[in-house]
C-alpha cells in the first residue's frame, strides 16, 4: 500500500536547514492500522504529508499502491489525493462558513461528481458518524467531537484506500476520543488503511502497530495483537 | 463547477465584507472615471458620415505668406494649409468637372420676420452654398428638395429651411410654396429637411465642429444678390484687407469651405492634379508664395487636421486611465490580503484534491464577481458624473434655446449609449481579472501543506 524506502525532506531557509525526515523507511500493508509517535518536531506530521502528497520530498523512494509518485505532476498528485486518500486534521480543519453538508462535499466536488450521487455518499457518510440531524449548522454551531465526526466524514465519503489522521484527539476530552477512536477503528475493519499520529501511547496501541519516530527516522516498531488491542479498547470504554 | 466556484466567491465577499466593500469602490470608482473620459470622447470622436469616407473630400489650398510659423503656434497646426479658401480660388476649383459633385460654401446668419404677429423676429444660421450640398452630404428631407446648379447663378430666391424652422413656423405642416422672410427678403420655401445632426458638423467645423446645422440654405449666388457677409473671414496675406464687401471676391481673404465628391482614386488624383497645376499657375503670376501644400483629404484626415477630438479630451481619458491601472494596483494589494488571509482554507481544498487549476478559477471567479459588482457601482457613479457634466456645461445653454435638437446635441456628450456599456461591463471584468490573476496565481502556487497547521 505505502513503500518509503530512504525518504529524506530537508526544509530550508536562508540560514538554517532542517531534517525532517533522514532516511526514512516504512511499508504499510492494505488493511493496516498504523500508529506513528514520536515527540514534537519527530518528523510525525513530515512523513504524514509527504504520505499524503502534500509535500514533496528530497530523495529516496516512495510508492503509493504500486506507483511511484516522484514522477507525478501536481494534477495528478491532487487526483491521488482525492480519490484514494483521506485526511483528518487535528483541528478538524472544516471550512468555516460552509455547512457540514458542504463541508463533507467538498471533496466530492472536486471528483467533478454527480449531485445525486454526491448526496447518496454525503448523507451515507454523516449517518455513519451520526450527524445526519446537523448536517446544515456551521461548524461553529457543533461541539470539538462532532466537529472532528464531520472531518471524518469528509474524509470517508470518497471511499479513500488509505486515511491519514493528524492527531485527530489532539483537542479532545477522553470520552470524546474514545468515539473518535472507535469510529476510525470500525472504518479500519471495513478495509480502509489508517496511518494516525498522535501523541497518547493508550490510542496507539489500540492500531495493529506504532511506528515511533525520533529525530525524522523510525527508531521502534510495535506490534500489537488482537487482545491488546481489545484491552486498550476496553481500558479506554471503561 | 462555475456555479459552485461563484457561491464560493460569494461566500467569500461576505467573509470579509468592509474589505470587499473598499475594493469593489476602488474600482468602481475607477470604472467611473473612466466611463465619463470615454462617454465623452466617444462623442467627440465618433464619424458623422462613414459610408462616404472614400468619396468625401474637403479641400484646401495653402495661400499664406511663405513665413515661418508665429511664436506659439504648434507645428503641427502650421504644416497643415488653412482649412478655407479664398473666393477667386473656390470658383476655379468650382470649374472642374472631375468631381462628380462640387460645393462651395459660407456660413452666415440672417433675421427671420414671421408672418405670424405672435412670433417675434428672430436671427438663425444661414447656409450659403452650391446646390450640390443635399445630395453630397446625404442631407434628409422631410419635404421637398434643393434648387438647381442653374439656381446658384440666377439668385432664385429660394430657401431650403431645417425642421426647427419649418416647426417653429408652420407648426411642422408641410410648407412648400409658402414664404418666408429672411433679411428683408422674401423666400420661396423649396425643401424642409427632416431631423439631422452630423456629429460633429463636419461640413464646417469652424467653432469646434460640435453645433447645430443651419436652419436656412440659400442659393450661392445670393452672397452677392443678398451681399450676406460671411460669419468668418481669414485675410491671410499681410496686404489683404476687406474694405468693403467687394474686396471679399478680390482679396487674399478666405471664407468659404470647399467640398468634392470624388468616385474613386483615379479621380482624386487627377482632381489634385488639377488644384496643383492651378496652384502652380498662381504661383507665376505672383499669388500663393508657399511651396505646393494643396490637400484633398477624406473626412477622418479632416477631423483629425481640425483637432475635432481635442487634445484635452485625449488626455482626459488617458488620465482616467491611469486612474484605473491605480485603482486596479490598490485593489491588487487588497486582494493579495485577503487571498492570503484565507490560504489555509485553499490549503485544505487543495488536500482534498482541488488542483492549483481549481483553486486560481475560484479566486479568479471572486475577483470577476467583485469587477462586475464595483463595475455596477462604477455605471451608477458614471450616471451621476454624466447629468452633472450635463448641468454644468450644458444647462445654462439650453435655458436660452427652444430648438430640442440642441438638447439632442447636448445629450449626445453625456449619454451613455449601448456600445459604451458593453464597454463598462467588459472593462469591470477585465479590471476583475487584472487585479485578481496574480493574488490567484500567488494563491493557486502555494504548497498545500503551508497553512494546514494553522488552519
Amino acid at each position: 500500500m505505502i513503500v518509503m524506502n530512504g525518504v529524506s525532506k530537508v526544509f530550508r531557509t536562508d540560514i538554517v536547514e532542517t531534517h525532517a525526515l533522514r532516511d526514512f523507511s516504512i511499508e504499510v500493508k492494505p488493511g493496516e492500522f498504523v500508529a506513528i509517535t514520536g515527540h514534537s518536531g519527530s518528523g510525525k506530521t513530515t512523513f504524514l504529508n509527504v504520505a499524503g502528497l502534500l509535500e514533496e520530498f528530497d530523495r529516496g523512494t516512495y510508492h503509493l499502491d504500486g506507483q511511484d509518485v516522484s514522477r507525478l505532476t501536481d494534477n495528478e498528485r491532487s487526483r491521488i489525493r482525492n480519490e484514494r486518500i483521506g485526511f483528518i486534521f487535528q483541528g478538524s480543519n472544516l471550512i468555516p462558513d460552509l455547512n457540514i453538508y458542504d463541508n463533507v462535499d467538498a471533496p466530492l466536488h472536486y471528483r467533478r461528481m454527480p449531485a445525486a450521487e454526491r448526496h447518496k455518499r454525503i448523507t451515507a457518510a454523516l449517518e455513519r458518524v451520526g450527524l445526519t440531524s446537523r448536517m446544515k449548522h456551521l461548524p461553529s454551531q457543533l461541539s470539538g467531537g462532532q466537529q472532528q465526526r464531520a472531518a471524518i466524514a469528509r474524509a470517508i465519503c470518497g471511499s479513500p484506500r488509505v486515511i491519514l489522521a493528524d492527531e485527530p484527539t489532539g483537542n479532545l476530552d477522553t470520552t470524546m476520543s474514545d468515539q473518535i477512536m472507535d469510529l476510525l477503528q470500525s472504518i479500519n475493519a471495513d478495509g480502509t488503511t489508517i496511518l494516525m499520529v498522535t501523541h497518547n501511547p493508550e490510542l496507539a496501541q489500540r492500531a495493529h502497530r506504532q511506528v515511533h519516530i525520533v529525530d525524522g527516522r523510525v527508531d521502534q516498531i510495535h506490534h500489537f495483537d488482537s487482545g491488546q488491542r481489545a484491552s486498550a479498547a476496553a481500558g479506554a470504554n471503561a | 463547477m462555475l456555479l459552485h466556484d461563484i457561491r464560493l466567491a460569494l461566500r467569500s465577499l461576505k467573509r470579509n465584507p468592509i474589505l470587499s466593500l473598499l475594493m469593489i469602490v476602488t474600482i468602481g470608482v475607477g470604472i467611473a472615471a473612466s466611463m465619463i473620459a470615454m462617454t465623452v470622447y466617444s462623442a467627440r470622436a465618433g464619424h458623422p458620415i462613414p459610408w462616404k469616407e472614400d468619396v468625401l473630400f474637403a479641400v484646401t489650398m495653402d495661400t499664406r505668406e511663405n513665413e515661418p510659423p508665429p511664436p506659439g503656434m504648434p507645428l503641427r497646426n502650421f504644416e497643415y494649409p488653412p482649412f478655407t479658401l479664398a473666393y477667386q480660388d473656390a470658383v476655379a476649383a468650382y470649374r472642374s468637372d472631375i468631381p462628380r459633385r462640387s460645393v462651395m460654401m459660407y456660413r452666415s446668419g440672417q433675421l427671420v420676420t414671421p408672418e405670424r404677429a405672435n412670433i417675434k423676429p428672430f436671427h438663425v444660421p444661414v447656409r450659403v452654398t452650391t446646390a450640390d450640398f443635399f445630395a453630397m452630404f446625404d442631407v434628409p428631407f422631410r419635404y421637398g428638395g434643393g434648387w438647381s446648379r442653374a439656381a446658384d447663378t440666377t439668385a432664385e430666391p429660394v430657401v431650403v429651411i431645417s425642421k426647427y424652422l419649418n416647426d417653429k413656423l408652420f407648426g411642422g405642416a408641410n410648407s412648400l410654396g409658402r414664404e418666408i422672410t429672411l433679411g428683408g427678403r422674401q423666400f420661396k420655401i423649396i425643401g424642409v429637411l427632416d431631423a439631422w445632426m452630423p456629429h460633429p458638423r463636419f461640413y464646417d467645423l469652424s467653432g469646434g465642429g460640435f453645433d447645430l446645422p443651419e436652419d436656412a440654405f440659400l442659393p450661392f449666388e445670393w452672397v452677392r444678390a443678398g451681399r450676406i457677409f460671411p460669419q468668418s473671414i481669414n485675410c491671410v496675406r499681410r496686404t489683404a484687407r476687406v474694405v468693403n464687401f467687394e474686396s471679399l471676391f478680390t482679396e487674399e481673404c478666405l471664407w468659404l469651405q470647399y467640398w468634392v465628391e470624388l468616385p474613386d482614386s483615379a479621380a482624386h488624383a487627377r482632381f489634385q492634379q488639377y488644384v496643383d497645376n492651378y496652384v502652380r499657375d498662381q504661383q507665376q503670376r505672383g499669388r500663393m508664395p508657399r511651396p505646393l501644400n494643396n490637400r484633398i483629404v477624406n473626412v477622418s484626415t479632416w477631423l483629425e487636421m481640425n483637432n475635432v477630438v481635442g487634445d484635452d479630451t485625449r488626455m482626459q481619458v488617458m488620465v482616467a486611465v491611469a486612474f484605473l491601472v491605480v485603482c486596479v494596483l490598490n485593489t491588487v494589494g487588497l486582494i493579495l490580503a485577503k487571498f492570503l488571509s484565507a490560504a489555509p482554507i485553499a490549503g485544505l481544498r487543495r488536500a482534498l484534491g482541488a488542483t492549483r487549476l481549481d483553486i486560481v478559477r475560484q479566486h479568479l471567479t471572486e475577483v470577476v464577481i467583485m469587477g462586475l459588482i464595483g463595475g455596477a457601482l462604477g455605471l451608477f457613479l458614471s450616471f451621476g458624473g454624466l447629468r452633472l457634466l450635463y448641468a454644468l456645461i450644458f444647462a445654462r445653454g439650453l435655458e436660452s434655446s427652444d430648438n430640442p435638437a440642441r438638447l439632442t446635441l447636448a445629450q449626445s456628450f453625456t449619454h451613455m449609449d449601448f456600445p459604451m456599456l458593453l464597454l463598462a461591463v467588459a472593462l469591470s471584468v477585465l479590471t476583475g481579472i487584472l487585479a485578481g490573476i496574480y493574488p490567484a496565481w500567488r494563491i493557486g502556487r502555494l504548497t498545500p501543506a503551508t497553512f494546514l497547521k494553522t488552519q
